[in-house]
This record gives C-alpha cells, sequence and structure tokens, in this order.
C-alpha cells in the first residue's frame, strides 16, 4: 500500500478494528488508485474528463463501497468508506467528485431513504457500475439557498411531470440516475426528492461546463427537466420530504470531501518531500531551507489535524447509522461533517498552495504533479456547501437554533 | 530521481535466436518505439532520437544505446544515455534468459531522471516508464517471435 495511507489504514485498525472484508476492500482501493494515477494526470493536461475512473472503480469492485453486502455491496462502514476516498483523493479531486457523488450522495440517499424496492431495484445496479448517480440540487439560482428552488413538479395520473433546471451538476452528462428535488407547484408545499431516469423523454443535458478552472477529469453539466414523467414508484422518502433527503446526503457527501481532501494533502506531502530532497538549489538540498521546512510542517499539520476530524465525523455517523431515531446523535454527526469539511477542505486548498510554492515556477505548470491539487481543492471550499455556510452550521451548532443565520 | 523497475516476458522463440536478436543494435533500432533518425554505429552501439511523450507534451532526447553481451545466451545489458529538452536520462538495464522455446526474458532497470522530466515526481514517472516499458518489451516480443 501507498505508505501514508497505510498508516492511516494501520492506525484505524489498531483504535477502531477495521473488518476483514473492509481491508480487503482497502487494497483493492490501493491498487485502483494507482492504476488511475496515469490516465488522470494525461487527461488533466489534456482538460478533458476521465473516463478511466469509473472503469478502475468498476474493475476494482468498488463502486458500491458503502451499499450494503445484500445488495451486491462492499457494506462498508462511513469510517472505512472514508479511508477509501482518502486514497483516491492523492490521484486528486476529480475521482473524488464522481466518487461521492456516486456512492455518498446517490448510493446512500437510496440506501437509506429508499423503500425496499428501491433498493432492490437500484443498488445492486449501482454497485455494479450499471447505474451511475448525479445529484441535482444546485440550479442557477438556487445555490447555497436550495429554498429557492425553482424546479416545479405537478402530480399527472401515476407520477409526476417536472419542469426546471439543473446547474454545475457532477456526473450529469454521464449518470444514468439522477436524485433530484422539485417543489409541487402550488405555493407554500415543500419540495420533493425524485430519482429520475436520464433516458426518460424531456431530460437533456444543456451544455457541458467546460470552462472551469480546475477539476478537469470531472463531468460537471447543466441539466434541463422539461416535463419529464416520473413514476411514483421514483419517488424518495416521503412526499414533501426532500429537504431531509437533501440534507442527509450531504451529510454523507461532506465527510466523502473531507476524505478526498485527506488524500489531497498527503499526496502534497509527499511530493514536496521528494522535490524538496532532490532539488539543489544555493548549494544544497532546498528541504535544508528552513523556509521550505515551514511549508512541509503547515502541510503534516494539517493533515494530521484533518485526519482526526474526518474520522471523527466518520465514527459518529456509523454511530448514528446504528440508531437512526437518535436526532442528537445525527446533529452530532451533522456538525461534526460540516466541521470536518470546512477544515479539510482549507486545509487541503492551503497545503496544495504551499506545495506549488515548494515546487517554484515548475508548480504553476499542470505537468507538475501539484498543480491540480491547487486548482481542484478550491472546489471543496464551494460544492456541498460553501465554507461560509459551513461557518453558519457549525456556529448555530453551537449557539443554538434561534441563531440560524441562513433561516 | 531514482526508479528502478522489473518484469519479465515470455518469447515464442529458442534463447540462442532471441539472444542473438536482442543483442543486434540493428534489430533493437527496429523495435524502438517513437523514435527518428535511428544510426547504427558500430556492432554494440546505436543512437536515435527519442520522443517521451507525457500526455499532449512531448521532448525529443538524443539517445546513445550500448548493448554489452555479458553471457553469451544468458545475460545481456543495455546501457542508454541522453539529454534534451531540459531533461538528461541514464538508463542501466539488464536482461537474462531462460527456458528454451519459449524462452523466458527476465529483466531489471535502473533509471536516473534530471531536470524538467525529474519535476514530474517519481510515482508518476514510474506509471509513464511502466506503460512505456510495457510498450517497448510487447514490440521486442512481437518483433522477435516474427523474425524467429
Amino acid at each position: 500500500m501507498e505508505p501514508l495511507f497505510q498508516s492511516s489504514v494501520d492506525e484505524v485498525d489498531r483504535l477502531v478494528g477495521l473488518k476483514k472484508e473492509e481491508l480487503s476492500m482497502l487494497e483493492d482501493a490501493d491498487a485502483a488508485a494507482g492504476e488511475l494515477l496515469v490516465s488522470e494526470f494525461e487527461k488533466y493536461v489534456e482538460r478533458k474528463f476521465n473516463p478511466e475512473a469509473s472503469e478502475v472503480l468498476k474493475r476494482h469492485d468498488l463502486m458500491g463501497v458503502p451499499i450494503d453486502v445484500k445488495y451486491g455491496g462492499r457494506g462498508a462502514r462511513q469510517l472505512a468508506e472514508s479511508l477509501f476516498l482518502e486514497r483516491m483523493g492523492q490521484t486528486g479531486m476529480g475521482v473524488i467528485t464522481f466518487a461521492d457523488v456516486h456512492l455518498c450522495l446517490g448510493s446512500l440517499g437510496v440506501q437509506d431513504w429508499g423503500t425496499e424496492e428501491q433498493k432492490g431495484r437500484y443498488l445492486p445496479k449501482a454497485a455494479k457500475g450499471e447505474v451511475v448517480f448525479a445529484y441535482g440540487l444546485t440550479e442557477p439560482e438556487a445555490g447555497s439557498d436550495p429554498s429557492s428552488m425553482k424546479t416545479s413538479y405537478v402530480k399527472d395520473g401515476g407520477g409526476y411531470r417536472l419542469k426546471g433546471s439543473k446547474y454545475l451538476i457532477s456526473n450529469g452528462s454521464i449518470a444514468t440516475h439522477m436524485l433530484t428535488f422539485a417543489r409541487p407547484e402550488a405555493e407554500g408545499k415543500k419540495p420533493t426528492a425524485f430519482i429520475v431516469d436520464t433516458k426518460s423523454d424531456g431530460f437533456s443535458v444543456d451544455m457541458r461546463l467546460e470552462e472551469k478552472i480546475g477539476l478537469f477529469t470531472s463531468d460537471t453539466s447543466m441539466l434541463t427537466l422539461d416535463d419529464v414523467y416520473v413514476p411514483r414508484e421514483d419517488v424518495l422518502g416521503e412526499e414533501g420530504k426532500g429537504f431531509s433527503v437533501a440534507y442527509s446526503s450531504l451529510l454523507n457527501g461532506r465527510i466523502g470531501i473531507g476524505s478526498g481532501c485527506l488524500g489531497v494533502m498527503e499526496d502534497c506531502l509527499n511530493q514536496v518531500k521528494e522535490r524538496a530532497t532532490s532539488r539543489v538549489q544555493h548549494g544544497k538540498q532546498i528541504a535544508k531551507h528552513q523556509l521550505i521546512q515551514k511549508h512541509v510542517a503547515y502541510i503534516e499539520s494539517s493533515l494530521e489535524a484533518s485526519r482526526w476530524l474526518v474520522y471523527r465525523a466518520a465514527m459518529k455517523k456509523d454511530e448514528c447509522d446504528r440508531d437512526r431515531k437518535d436526532l442528537r446523535l445525527r446533529a452530532d454527526a451533522d456538525r461534526l461533517s460540516a466541521v470536518a469539511k470546512y477544515v479539510s477542505s482549507r486545509s487541503a486548498f492551503e497545503s496544495a498552495d504551499r506545495a506549488v510554492q515548494c515546487f517554484g515556477g515548475f508548480g504553476y505548470s499542470i505537468m507538475s504533479p501539484v498543480a491540480k491539487h491547487f486548482l481542484d481543492s478550491r472546489v471543496a471550499r464551494i460544492y456541498e456547501g460553501t465554507d461560509e455556510i459551513m461557518e453558519l452550521k457549525i456556529a448555530s451548532s453551537v449557539l443554538g437554533q434561534e441563531f440560524e443565520a441562513y433561516k | 530521481m531514482l526508479l528502478h523497475l522489473d518484469g519479465s516476458n515470455q518469447i515464442g522463440a529458442s534463447r540462442d535466436r532471441v539472444y542473438a536478436l536482442l543483442t543486434d543494435p540493428g534489430f533493437i533500432a527496429k523495435t524502438l518505439p517513437d523514435a527518428e533518425d535511428i544510426r547504427v554505429l558500430d556492432g554494440s552501439t546505436l543512437e536515435a532520437k527519442v520522443k517521451l511523450r507525457v500526455s499532449v507534451v512531448s521532448s525529443t532526447v538524443r539517445m546513445k544505446m550500448t548493448i554489452g553481451k555479458s553471457e553469451p545466451t544468458t545475460k545481456a545489458t543495455l546501457t542508454a544515455e541522453g539529454s534534451g529538452s531540459g531533461s538528461a536520462l541514464k538508463i542501466a538495464s539488464v536482461f537474462e534468459l531462460s527456458g528454451d522455446a519459449p524462452t523466458t526474458m527476465s529483466w531489471s532497470a535502473d533509471a536516473d531522471i534530471t531536470g524538467v522530466m525529474a519535476g514530474l515526481g517519481s510515482t508518476l514517472l514510474k506509471g509513464f516508464a511502466t506503460k512505456k516499458v510495457a510498450e517497448i518489451f510487447a514490440g521486442i516480443t512481437k518483433a522477435v517471435e516474427s523474425a524467429a
């Protein structure tokens, strides 16, 4: 195994005890990440989507990491899933974005909220990679404030018709199904979550958003739903409970993003260590210059600090999964996932910035192994809850509900 | 930046024939991918401009390769050295043959890379080198089998 990942796995195993099946899944994750390295780099330099990511994950049976074994998944607890995403994060946030959306937002959304019939219909295929999920919450005019969403639905016979636009949707043009949210046309009613088949009449990819400042290997699209028919059996959760589905999926997703950011910091640390010990300037290895050591110390400390926040959030989520009725546990998991994402995404971006600095002029080229982390980790401070929304969530979790500033 | 790679391939030809072809600079010249302006200098040396491609970026390195017949029919060496486009490359490789029709070729290579290319880092370079070496040996295996 890659040494930094190995040390994380060993430490978690020593403290918590990983199951044999989870350790085997993590071995597969390590092999898959190794296989993805070259294609991710090549596609990144070409600024193209990398179709290899899903193929490699399929080959190593990693498309259903958190999906229950009875539905054909690997049955990993959140903590083991976090370790999986930590290893994937070393290859870059492109792979993390794909995996986080398919696994944490999509598959876990169905697993947590679906009926037995829906789970049986979707999860075995998701675990094989025959179903790939996208998550359609954001709209052109509804980002941090999903309550301003405009996508609407009306009842039509045995189902519903959805109309609206979804914007900045990861996996948007490659997904077979999208968890999406729409509100009833009647005023004052709350949104509902739906599983939409992307082959449905009226569903279209408006544009693939390729003019990003990074994250080139991940698919991002704008989607249009023009009277898309969704049968009643594809309503996820209860009608009017769409935000509960959305927010619980985001809780999973935030731990996923935090986990990926650990991998980013690990790769930055590896790359900086190698560069600083092999590059000679002013007659000595740059690692012997104290100002370079300052960057190394920052990255290492940030990585260690973030690790325990992510693992703690993951463990709390596992605790929460064992007792879903305990709302206090859920609130704790929600708070810790926000803290983990907030700290680790900022730390990953700052670590990547410092890694670029250690690489000097070459660090500014996307041919350097750290530039992609600098460009890509920036988005982790925006998607699945911006820094500011995380700050408001964290603050109100301390101050009390009456201080929820975003309401 | 130091890199070590090793592996083995099975070739459907007699060991004598494999050894003869592997130590023939004229034959090696024909199997080199992305090489141009190839010149065989003598019975053990050749020169070529080799294109090293990383994604959409490629650089050309002028390489001098020397073949050593250390233990006929069982062991040979190939050293390569060159520079260009701000990078320099030194490779020392050893080939050991065993078995006979099919012949197993076990090989190991140590590369020392400096300059711009080294900036990619050992993890990525190893990934690219593994891919490239697999391509080279597939080419050699195919060429030996069709020449045998």
